[in-house]
């Protein structure tokens, strides 16, 4: 019950946080309910129901072709977090040393960041085939500048009356990105892991949707192609647990991480 | 005024800032201030809000630059240009400032001993000393708060002995009491007074308080408003160890501070 209370970003009073769990079964329910409703609505081969998809996920779980579709997307969007995310967020605390650097490269840096990148993934195939290097490269370019932007925010934050203090204890600029501006970022990094760990994923499967042979937006796409929805919809509701997994293990890693912060007082809302 | 023993020496300062946009020229801040601080001497420099005191300390310690001037420590020429700053000169200048800086995301233990870690200098006697401070400015029991969990008085106590730890020969406090209720910061006169006969300091305190500028300090210099000088040099001749408990009532005292009160107008 704490954990979900602690998942909040508002204060609730503890008397009615009680109810959050059931709340939130009820709406799932609701929700199934309408989608139940909407199938025999439109009829079910255009939309079909939610016994339909899972009793389709639970059969591609058997069969193993779930397990190797959905590792083959994670990955890809977990190399293209990597590769992107850390020179993104990186990238700042370089420019930090640098202002005239900054400065210099801010219209560029722009000028990048507008470029749609969903525009660019016909280069990519021709510069790398439809393997997963493709793939990788599409997410990194993607979730680069989400973490970039967010991290010149963080390092834009730092308080230079702490590192003036640092500074006069006797940190060395090393000492300082350490100890100060890195601790300063950390918050932002993660406001910027949330937004970008999903675009990672979406932005695996769109590219698997372009070019793949495997993958949850192959299967997606192979399914299309076949007309079989209830293939479509389970490859998108799989899509949506990877999403929902991974956001719970940011969350947690998160919490943990910046434990220091004030805690929401328990006034009333 | 200057002398060969002299622990830290300014002469002829003078500092304004960058004009703001659209703004020709800023006014100055400091200009011609001269004065010398001695060896172990608790030198209290008293001013008017916006005097400038904060802008002079923040010289002193090199977090900022000067726009003239010149500064001798033990003697030896300081380069006080923007570029060639060296905050806390190696360690040798303390510097408490008017906000206490704590490091948000550290326990009060780790942000005490947060220049002893920089310096590489964190070991079980300076952790024995440590524990020392902490004691002699009730901090004890607090070790794992969060400054967020601690009382603006505790900050500055923590923010202090931080300084107090390291022990730089030369510390500058800049209205470190400013914030504390009456009885906390007489407690907290007293405890400096205490640390600073121990290890006898050269300390420079700023404030704006003409009460507690002769009661803790050595000699007193007074400055002008804006551009700030030194007006006004006094001895206190008040013999120590000072019980500043009622020190309206210490020998002199009363004289002194009206001569002060006056300058000051
Ligand atoms: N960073 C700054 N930029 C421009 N003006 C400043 C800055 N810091 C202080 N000043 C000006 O310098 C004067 C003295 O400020 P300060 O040194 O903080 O005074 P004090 O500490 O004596 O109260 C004030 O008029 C203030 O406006
Ligand atoms: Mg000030």
């Amino acid at each position: 019950m704490s954990a979900v209370a602690e998942s909040l970003p508002f204060p609730v009073p503890r008397s009615r946080r009680r109810w959050i769990p059931y709340g939130r079964i009820g709406v799932a329910l609701a929700c199934f309910a309408l989608w139940q409703f909407g199938s025999y609505w439109m009829g079910k081969e255009w939309l079909p129901g939610p016994v339909a998809t899972f009793a389709r996920i639970w059969d591609l779980a058997l069969s193993a072709q779930l397990f190797r579709d959905s590792l083959v997307t994670f990955s890809e969007a977990a190399a293209g977090m990597i590769l992107g995310g850390v020179g993104g967020a990186a990238l700042p605390f370089l420019l930090r040393l640098s202002p005239r650097l900054l400065k210099a490269s801010e219209p560029f840096l722009s000028a990048a960041f507008g470029v749609p990148k969903l525009a660019l993934a016909p280069l990519f195939i021709l510069w790398l085939g439809i393997g997963i290097m493709t793939k990788i490269v599409f997410v990194a370019s993607i979730v680069f500048f989400l973490m970039f932007y967010n991290g010149m925010a963080g390092i834009l934050s730092v308080d230079p009356r702490l590192v003036a203090m640092a500074r006069v204890a006797g940190a060395s600029q090393w000492q300082v990105t350490r100890h100060i501006v890195w601790n300063t970022t950390v918050p932002f990094l993660f406001a910027g892991l949330k937004i970008a760990l999903p675009r990672a994923i979406s932005g695996a499967v769109v590219g698997e949707f372009i070019a793949a042979d495997s993958g949850l937006g192959w299967y997606i796409n192979n399914s299309r192609s076949l007309n079989d929805t209830v293939g479509v919809l389970a490859g998108v509701i799989v899509v949506t647990i990877l999403v929902i997994v991974v956001n719970a293990v940011l969350q947690r890693s998160q919490a943990r991480s910046l434990a220091w912060r004030p805690v929401s007082r328990d006034m009333v809302v | 005024m200057s002398s060969p023993a002299a622990a830290l020496e300014v002469r002829r300062l003078s500092k304004r800032f960058p004009p703001r946009p659209g703004q020709s020229e800023s006014p100055w801040v400091l200009s011609d201030l001269s004065f010398c601080v001695g060896d172990s001497e608790f030198l209290t420099i008293v001013g008017p809000s916006g005097s400038g005191k904060t802008t002079l300390l923040n010289i002193l310690s090199q977090v900022d630059g000067a726009s003239g001037g010149e500064m001798l420590f033990r003697g030896e020429s300081i380069n006080l240009a923007s570029a060639a700053l060296n905050p806390g000169l190696n360690c040798h200048i303390g510097y408490v400032t008017q906000d206490d800086n704590l490091l948000p995301w550290q326990t009060l233990i780790d942000n005490v001993t947060f220049p002893l870690k920089l310096q590489g200098r964190l070991n079980q006697e300076s952790m024995a000393r440590m524990q020392g401070l902490l004691k002699a400015v009730n901090l004890i029991g607090f070790d794992h708060y969060y400054p967020h969990e601690l009382s603006g008085g505790m900050r500055k106590r923590a923010s202090l002995i931080r300084t107090l730890a390291y022990d730089p020969p030369i510390i500058l406090m800049d209205e470190p009491f400013g914030a504390v209720d009456a009885q906390t910061r007489t407690q907290l006169q007293q405890d400096l007074l205490r640390l600073w006969n121990l290890g006898r300091k050269t300390i420079v305190f700023v404030t704006h308080d003409i009460g507690e500028a002769i009661a803790l300090g050595d000699r007193v210099l007074v400055l002008s408003r804006s551009p700030a000088r030194v007006i006004y040099e006094h001895h206190v001749a008040i013999p120590r160890p000072r019980d500043l408990s009622n020190f309206y009532k210490l020998e002199g005292f009363g004289d002194m501070y009206e001569t002060v009160r006056k300058e000051l107008l």
